[in-house]
């Protein structure tokens, strides 16, 4: 009974497994799998069992998405769905940003607002009145120029505002083509490419290129996180590059790494303290030691050099020895964005693989053509530079002889900073004093920390520099302190007030403000 | 009233598609004080809808219809062989023309500038396409948009301009309120803004580059989007990638949805928290994943983590999915985690009031710890914003970087977002703090329409219409679409990689012709390769009468139509049927 009963089932099996074997002997190349797999058994039975696994493990990872929840970790610990609420209530977290101090209030209190345009003398919407501006980096005068004005108008009766898109999908047009090659032509690159915003800028260009593996110099002076291996030089010091350079040379023999890129990341000018680097000792240094040079010009383009090329026209280096240089079209240019020029290739690599560039809109054409018409301006109208580089020197003449200031900024700087003389040391904080000792020990370049640490209060430091500040404006004059990212920044910056000379301001009126600065810095800075 | 003073006035060209001038001319009774190619004449008043959610309804998953299985196979398989190809390619092109691939190849002590297997993808696939991207304009990315003509001598290594230009039915550019305008109240008050201010704000937020026009367009922000308070930043990317790492740290969780926005990872990325992703808009994978974090606490250690952020998009561009915000906010009083949702593409382009997901679901935005968005889609202007309580964003006007570093943004885009935005609200009825007064600032706003938000209003309508007629008509037809019916982001699947080279041709050679956008890998899934249309309020019924019918055509021959849908209509059938389709409640 039980046989004729499963006697169906069997031929079913039967028949299917006649019909699965047909099937596969007629695929195509299935006699040679079953050749293959035969023949390997017979060597070696264990390797069958090995691929076998191999191939379920490849199935298993393709298949696992990146959702995958980790159950199997060795640290899960398995709850029941009542410990788990439990959890749940227990669960308090940290509040999303801890509410600010008392001197960040201030900080924030203290942010000056303009009425009306940030021309030479914006008016200040806490007094009223108006004051001379050396804080806007309208460094040649280029705000408010009324032939950019008039163009603008008719960009805006032609574009409309807005690109409505990024640059892959219709956001490109005719205006960003030419800026792109306006670039190129000013500097003498073979191309460059735009982004929407300066500040992004150049932290998509340094991963676009850098990937895991390759090897980045930085300057201390100028920090990105970065994911490749980092090494870091004594901020503007050059021979401190040279000796990290060579001790990456030895690093790379003796642990036998494969050839990677290697980059120095630079700043022209820098701009935390208006330092300003050697070019032609950069360009020689990167060639000695097989580097590629990323140069950062958000300040030192449109400043230096005879027609503001920056620091390839002042050193008369040819741009294209330097394989990117990054600037910022919002500052002189008094548009916005930035750009990165360089190698045709090394260009069109970043319209694919930089990310602020892919995902994010393309530029106002407005603004674009505000970039390519300051260009234009400063081809043509050498004059508008030499009366920015009158005011800085008048601006130094006068803050040079000041006692109780340092200045850290290169003469050239059209930023100028002004730190305290003698760092204020932290109340009873513990940190070494001796730190403060010059030593002639090279630093460690995978630390950000330099060979001789100045130690200071910041707090107290920022307290007196906006003393200053305040008194300035007080007086007429707008200028602010440099504003930080306390606590963010890997290396903190001494606090400092930041000038920006500008070719708008007159020379009568740079002057004044100048001997009015001076007077307030040794009044504030020199009762201490 | 029109003035097409424009240099590209090509009203000499014989018409006959709609793109200019109206296919209907206006009657005397009409008038329009919009320029047609970018801002199409529609008065008919039935062709409206509002963009709401029903109240209490849980939003319904989107389903994902799958292909037939020759399509996946012949998907994959030329992904295979382009791959193959390209591998034989490079093999022989390395030893016989070195030079092409001298960037690729170490030379001279220097490492190889970008790897061939990091590149691989670029060069050997999407350089067949590349006829579909980048393609430049120029002129108003408005109703239509004009391509400058290229050709590529050298299979897609260079392109040349031809000198010809193509106008065509714009349905690419984010412009949904159709803010894309050379002409009308918002370009004036930008006019106006260009004489008082110039171009830019020559200098960071915190020194000395805020502007009065900053304050006013913050003020405005928080109020439009209903929270305390909002920063506005230069660029819409950075904001994303610069708040994220002030918002969270080490000891932290970021829950990402899968198919979150790249500005959004990059922010993830440098801030240094911990990161996991959920499935797509899968609200049990979600609650599951909070439940295993919450109680497993931080890997390792096991410690409770500081706090866990959920960040989410409004609506995904490439999904045209909405975030199921109700479920998202009820999971949040539960499970105490701050929840960060980027507007980017919802904001001002869904709700009844264009306020964005919030507005659309009925959900109460201060219930939301942080609202992002964008001005580059639906105001026409450029740049991003945060909004939140007062206390937060202070705290990150001093610890974001763009904040702190980057440029402020220019007084003229801050304009056309006061301008547009206010015109959405109706500032006439808003209290007096924002009355854009005269004398502290420009006159912004002088249009009646603009200030009394009906010109808003009625944009917003007309864009409702225009996203439900497309999304159900191209069901209809028997497409795969993917997303909601309300986003005005409509994804049609096209799989196959040849086609979307085809497709993005054929549309821009039909005989109107029509730019599109089509994406693939990696922006998608390998086999989901889709085009995109972006819907706007300047588009009319008969452009999007149009555009079914050239998808229709191109769908046919390039065999696209594999949807399931209960009965398949022709096309002449749904454009008879426009108004039933676009506004019935629930139609299939």
């Amino acid at each position: 009974m039980e046989d004729s009963a499963l006697e169906p089932l069997f031929v079913f099996i039967a028949y299917s497994v006649s019909t699965i074997q047909r099937s596969f002997n007629a695929l195509p190349g299935s006699a040679v799998i079953v050749r293959y797999v035969k023949s390997s058994h017979q060597n070696d039975p264990f390797r069958t069992i090995l691929e076998a696994i191999l191939v379920i493990f490849a199935i298993r990872t393709l298949l696992q998405s990146r959702t995958r929840s980790d159950t199997t970790g060795r640290h899960f610990i398995k709850f029941t769905a009542n410990e788990i609420d439990e959890l749940v209530d227990e669960w308090s977290p940290e509040p999303l940003v801890p509410s600010l101090n008392e001197a960040e209030l201030a900080d924030l209190a203290s942010v000056p607002v303009t009425v009306g345009p940030p021309g030479p003398k914006p008016k200040l919407q806490s007094t009223g009145k108006t004051a001379i501006n050396l804080a806007s980096y309208n460094f040649a005068g280029l705000s408010g120029n009324d032939k950019v004005k008039d163009r603008a108008v008719s960009v805006l009766r032609n574009y409309g505002l807005g690109s409505c898109g990024p640059p892959g999908f219709y956001g490109t047009n005719d205006i960003h083509l030419d800026l792109e090659r306006d670039i190129a032509n000013f500097l003498g690159t073979e191309a460059a490419i735009i982004y929407s915003q300066g500040f992004s800028t150049i932290s998509s260009v340094i991963p676009a290129f850098s990937k895991r593996g390759d090897i980045v110099i930085a300057d201390r002076g100028a920090s990105r996180s970065l994911r490749s291996t980092v090494r870091w030089y004594d901020h503007n010091d050059l021979n401190s590059l040279e000796e990290v350079m060579q001790s990456v040379a030895k690093e790379i023999k003796t642990k036998r790494w494969r050839l990677t890129r290697r980059f120095i990341v630079t700043e022209g000018i820098f701009e935390n303290d208006g330092a300003m680097s050697d070019l032609p000792k950069l360009v020689e240094l990167g060639r000695k030691y097989k580097y590629r040079l990323i140069l950062d010009e958000s300040f030192s383009f449109g400043t230096v050099g005879r027609t503001g090329r920056g620091l390839t026209e002042l050193y008369n280096v040819p741009a294209n020895q330097i394989d990117l240089i990054v600037g910022s079209l919002a500052n002189t240019l008094a548009g916005c964005g930035g750009f990165c020029a360089g190698s045709r290739i090394a260009v069109n690599h970043q319209r694919i693989n930089g990310t602020s560039f892919v995902f994010s809109a393309a530029m106002p054409g407005m603004l674009a053509m505000a970039a390519s018409e300051g260009i234009q301006i400063l081809t043509s109208t050498p004059s508008i530079l030499s009366n920015l580089h009158t005011n800085i020197f008048t601006l130094r003449s006068i803050l040079d002889k000041i006692d109780c200031i340092t200045i850290p900024s290169h003469p050239a700087s059209a930023i100028i900073h002004i730190q305290l003389r003698d760092p204020i040391e932290p109340a009873g904080n513990g940190l070494p004093t001796t730190a403060r000792a010059v030593s002639r020990r090279p630093s460690n370049p995978t630390s950000l920390v330099p060979r001789d640490l100045v130690v200071f209060d910041i707090g107290a430091e920022e307290k007196l520099l906006q003393e200053v500040v305040d008194e300035a404006l007080a007086q007429g004059i707008l200028i602010t302190r440099a504003r930080r990212l306390r606590g963010q920044e890997a290396l903190e910056p001494r606090p400092s007030i930041k000038i920006a000379a500008s070719a708008a301001v007159s020379k009568k009126d740079t002057e004044k403000a100048a001997s009015i600065l001076k007077g307030i810095l040794t009044k504030v800075l020199g009762k201490k | 009233m029109t003035q097409p003073s424009s240099v590209f006035d090509d009203s000499d060209v014989a018409d006959g598609t709609g793109l200019i001038i109206p296919l209907q001319p206006p009657s005397s009774a009409q008038v329009f004080h919009t320029v047609h190619s970018e801002f199409g004449h529609c008065d008919n008043q039935l062709q409206r809808h509002t963009s709401r959610h029903p109240l209490g309804v849980p939003l319904e998953r989107t389903e994902e219809q799958d292909p037939p299985y020759y399509i996946l196979i012949t998907t994959y398989l030329s992904f295979v062989f382009f791959i193959c190809l390209g591998h034989l390619r490079d093999f022989l092109g390395k030893r016989w023309n070195p030079e092409l691939y001298s960037h690729l190849i170490p030379s001279d002590g220097y490492a190889a500038f970008s790897s061939d297997f990091d590149s691989f993808y670029t060069r050997r696939l999407k350089s067949r396409l590349d006829d579909c991207f980048s393609r430049p304009v120029t002129g108003v990315p408005g109703r239509t948009i004009i391509l400058l003509d290229r050709v590529s001598p050298d299979y897609n290594a260079t392109f040349h301009l031809t000198g010809k230009h193509i106008r065509g039915l714009n349905v690419s550019s984010y412009n949904y309120l159709g803010f894309a305008q050379t002409q009308g109240g918002c370009a004036d008050a930008v006019e106006t803004s260009i004489g008082r201010y110039g171009l830019s704000s020559m200098g960071g937020r915190m020194e000395g580059g805020t502007t009065d026009l900053h304050v006013q367009a913050e003020a405005l922000v928080s109020r439009f989007v209903g929270h305390e308070d909002s920063i506005i930043g230069s660029m819409g990317f950075a904001t994303n990638s610069t708040t994220i790492p002030a918002l969270v740290g080490k000891g932290s969780l970021v829950i990402s949805d899968e198919y979150n926005h790249a500005s959004i990872r990059y922010g993830v990325r440098v801030s240094g928290a911990q990161v996991r992703m959920f499935k797509h808009n899968n609200m049990e994978d979600l609650e599951n994943l909070l439940r295993e974090v919450i109680s497993q606490g931080q890997p390792k250690t096991h410690r409770p983590w500081k706090k866990i952020l959920l960040v989410v998009e409004g609506l995904y561009s490439m999904e045209g999915t909405l975030v199921n915000l109700p479920a998202v906010v009820a999971l949040k009083q539960k499970y105490k985690f701050y929840l960060y949702v980027d507007e980017a593409h919802s904001i001002g382009a869904l709700g009844p009031h264009g306020r964005g997901v919030c507005d659309y679901f009925g959900v109460n935005p201060r219930s939301i710890d942080i609202l992002m968005g964008t001005f580059t889609k639906s105001f026409g202007a450029a740049g991003g914003y945060i909004a939140g309580p007062k206390p937060l964003i202070a705290a990150l006007r001093i610890r974001t970087h763009a904040g702190s570093y980057a440029e402020a943004m220019s007084p003229v885009v801050l304009t056309q977002v006061i301008a547009s935005m206010g015109s959405i609200m109706g500032v006439a009825d808003s209290p007096k703090h924002l009355e854009v007064s005269s004398s502290a600032s420009t006159s912004t706003i002088q249009a009646n329409g603009l200030r009394d938000g009906s010109e808003g209003r009625e944009r917003l309508r007309r864009l409702a219409f225009n996203v439900r007629y497309l999304s159900r008509g191209l069901k209809k037809l028997g497409f795969i679409t993917y997303g909601h019916e309300d986003s005005p982001v409509i994804p049609m699947l096209l799989f196959n990689p040849g086609k979307m080279l085809l497709f993005s041709r054929l549309m821009l050679e039909w005989k109107v012709p029509i730019v599109v956008v089509v994406v693939a890998y990696p922006a998608t899934p390998l086999v989901t390769s889709r085009v995109r249309f972006c819907l706007s309020a300047s588009h009319v019924k008969t452009d999007v009468d149009m555009l079914l019918r050239a998808c229709d055509e191109i769908g046919d021959l390039l065999d696209l139509k594999h949807g399931h849908v209960k009965e398949r209509w022709t096309v002449d059938k749904i454009i008879d049927n426009a108004l039933q389709i676009a506004k019935d409640a629930s139609f299939s």
